[in-house]
């Protein structure tokens, strides 16, 4: 696969081509927005460029844990990380094809595949979005586009609170979770108790997984990270194998004077139709 | 990176695994958490790590506001057999694991904790063995003006509403439970009710779930009072299952079970303050949910 936008296929260049140039016969914009979205992306001082997209799929490795043991799935913890890495990356170079500034509305989906339990599909989908007066500071981390799972309305919303977003920032952990032994279970029986050793392994596994996501934010130099979501799931693993996936958008203050907006004062609603 | 093999950057020790799992051993038997928790959740607090929360951009502008500043994702869990008694083991799961967020806030200094959800997990293959994982996640967070707290607030709903409750004079306190299960063995109820051809109410059953429900109601008003001086309710759900005999048991039997699971509020009705209503567009496309919406996730 390729490496840098320059690398991209000629067909993909083309599609990016016809999207970045409005004022081209043809040259229009695409998007999975509403009209709302649309609307607040504007209002934000943005304009969308295209809907820009990464997969990979992805064959993962072999590991066994010990039948009674409490344990991290390492191998699988680094394949599920590194596969949405990939489709991310992918999707990244798009945008950097389209000069994007950002990307929004960043959905990241894992697929199984019917034919084959150890092969997932990974697939990363947003929309390339650039500045309205080309102003440069809102790139994310190395002058790269920024990334985020927020959508348009959040996007104009987290500017107004004075922040603006780096990056999509994650932490995975696949992990373990030990069987009970036999007189363990039978000793048990009818009694009204804790299992401890299952209270442990969600709490290892979501500790891993929470820390690798503030590290990750950490390193892109952001000050917080807004909209968490923890997910937990099974790709179709053996029992008692779990994923913990922590996700959301690392963000940090504008440091930009001039594009500050002005402070806006929250009104508490009430809607009264629901 | 080799695929086959400890990853490189990341390595699989064992003895390091196994410490861990010690670490966790001793600390959550002693009701507490390992020092390297303790560590994040310090470093997260004093500003070295990123802040994390689970609101929207939206909740960021109640940090301007109401000065409800975020600091971090706390959780806690129980996995907990429930051998003779479904109603106190709901009870003790989740308390067990509120008590363990409650803990990891106090580490940070929080005031409260919002947007706490609340969720089962069964261990696939093992569904009907009896026991279940209660799990609790919420964002601490600091209210300006306020000391430290080692006992934070627990509220389900998100910073925003906090916000919204507070400007109105309420202050969320907690989180109030109400579950109750029991059994209803049929006898007479075949001969009364089966072979009808005419409109009839199922009386016991209908006594039966009404009292399943009433006991529920009655332990979420008992943790209500514990904690302030109302509750606000959002999640309930009731199962009635029909169980055939067998050779143990020689009767139909009925299994009722009701969750009830609410905020606690302190306010006073006298002191509640007026705010006047005005039609606005609401730019968001969702609708602000309430942290347990589902009730599926929390039976």
């Amino acid at each position: 696969m390729t490496d840098t936008a320059a690398d991209l296929p000629q067909h993909a260049r083309e599609r990016l081509q016809g999207l970045r140039d409005t004022s081209r016969r043809g040259g229009i914009f695409t998007s999975d927005f509403s009209v709302n979205e649309f609307l607040m992306v504007s209002e934000a001082g943005f304009e969308p460029l295209g809907l820009v997209v990464g997969s990979c799929i992805y064959h993962t490795g072999i590991q066994y844990a010990g039948w009674a043991k409490n344990q991290e799935m390492a191998v699988l913890s680094q394949a599920m990380y590194e596969a949405r890495e990939l489709a991310m990356t992918r999707m990244e170079q798009e945008a950097q094809s389209l000069s994007a500034d950002g990307v929004v509305g960043v959905r990241l989906e894992v697929k199984r595949m019917e034919w084959d339990r150890d092969i997932l599909e990974f697939l990363a989908i947003g929309t390339a979005i650039a500045h309205s007066k080309g102003h440069p500071g809102f790139k994310g981390p190395e002058g790269k586009p920024f990334t985020s799972d927020l959508s348009g309305q959040d996007l104009w919303m987290l500017l107004q609170s004075g922040y603006r977003p780096l990056a999509l920032v994650m932490g995975s952990c696949v992990y373990h979770v030990a069987h009970q032994g036999m007189f363990q279970s039978l000793g048990n029986v009818g009694r009204n108790v804790e299992m401890p050793l299952f209270t442990q392994a969600m709490y290892d596994a979501r500790e891993l997984a929470m820390e690798r996501m503030q590290k990750e934010a950490q390193e892109a130099g952001a000050e917080g990270v807004v909209a968490v979501q923890l997910h937990e799931g099974s790709h179709n693993w053996q029992p008692h194998v779990i994923e913990f996936f922590a996700i959301g958008t690392a963000v940090k203050p504008i440091e930009d004077a001039a594009v500050i907006p002005e402070r806006l004062i929250p009104q508490i609603v009430i809607p009264v139709n629901d | 990176m080799s695929l086959f093999g400890p990853p490189g950057g990341r390595p699989q020790d064992d003895a390091a695994s196994a410490a861990r799992q010690a670490a966790w051993d001793e600390a959550l038997t002693r009701g507490t958490v390992p020092a390297f928790v303790k560590q994040r959740l310090a470093e997260t607090m004093s500003g070295k790590r990123p802040w994390v929360t689970t609101a929207s951009p939206a909740g960021l502008l109640a940090q301007r506001s109401h000065g409800i500043r975020p600091l971090g994702l706390v959780s806690g869990n129980c996995w907990f057999q429930f051998g003779y008694s479904w109603t106190r083991g709901h009870y003790e799961g989740w308390h067990t694991a509120l008590d363990r967020l409650r803990l990891e806030a106090g580490l940070m200094g929080a005031n409260a904790v919002v947007d706490v959800t609340l969720s089962v997990r069964r261990m696939p293959g093992t569904e009907n063995e009896g026991h279940m994982d209660y799990g609790v996640v919420g964002t601490a967070v600091r209210l300006d003006g306020l000391p430290e707290s080692t006992n934070p607030a627990i509220a389900t709903v998100s910073a925003l509403e906090f916000a919204r409750l507070l400007e109105s004079g309420i202050v969320p306190v907690g989180l109030a439970i109400g579950a109750h299960y029991d059994w209803f063995v049929a006898t007479g109820y075949q001969a009364a009710n089966a072979a009808s051809f005419w409109n009839q109410e199922i009386a016991p059953l209908s006594s039966f779930l009404t009292r399943v429900r009433r006991q529920a109601l009655q332990e979420l008003r008992d943790d209500g009072v514990r904690l302030g001086s109302g509750v606000l309710a959002h999640t309930q759900h009731t199962e009635l299952y029909r169980v055939e005999p067998d050779e143990n048991n020689p009767y139909v039997r009925f299994l009722a079970r009701y969750i009830a699971l609410g905020t606690a509020v302190l306010h006073d009705s006298r002191s509640l303050r007026p705010f006047g209503v005005r039609p606005v567009m609401n730019v968001r496309d969702s609708r602000l949910l309430a942290a347990t919406d589902t009730t599926k996730e929390v039976l």
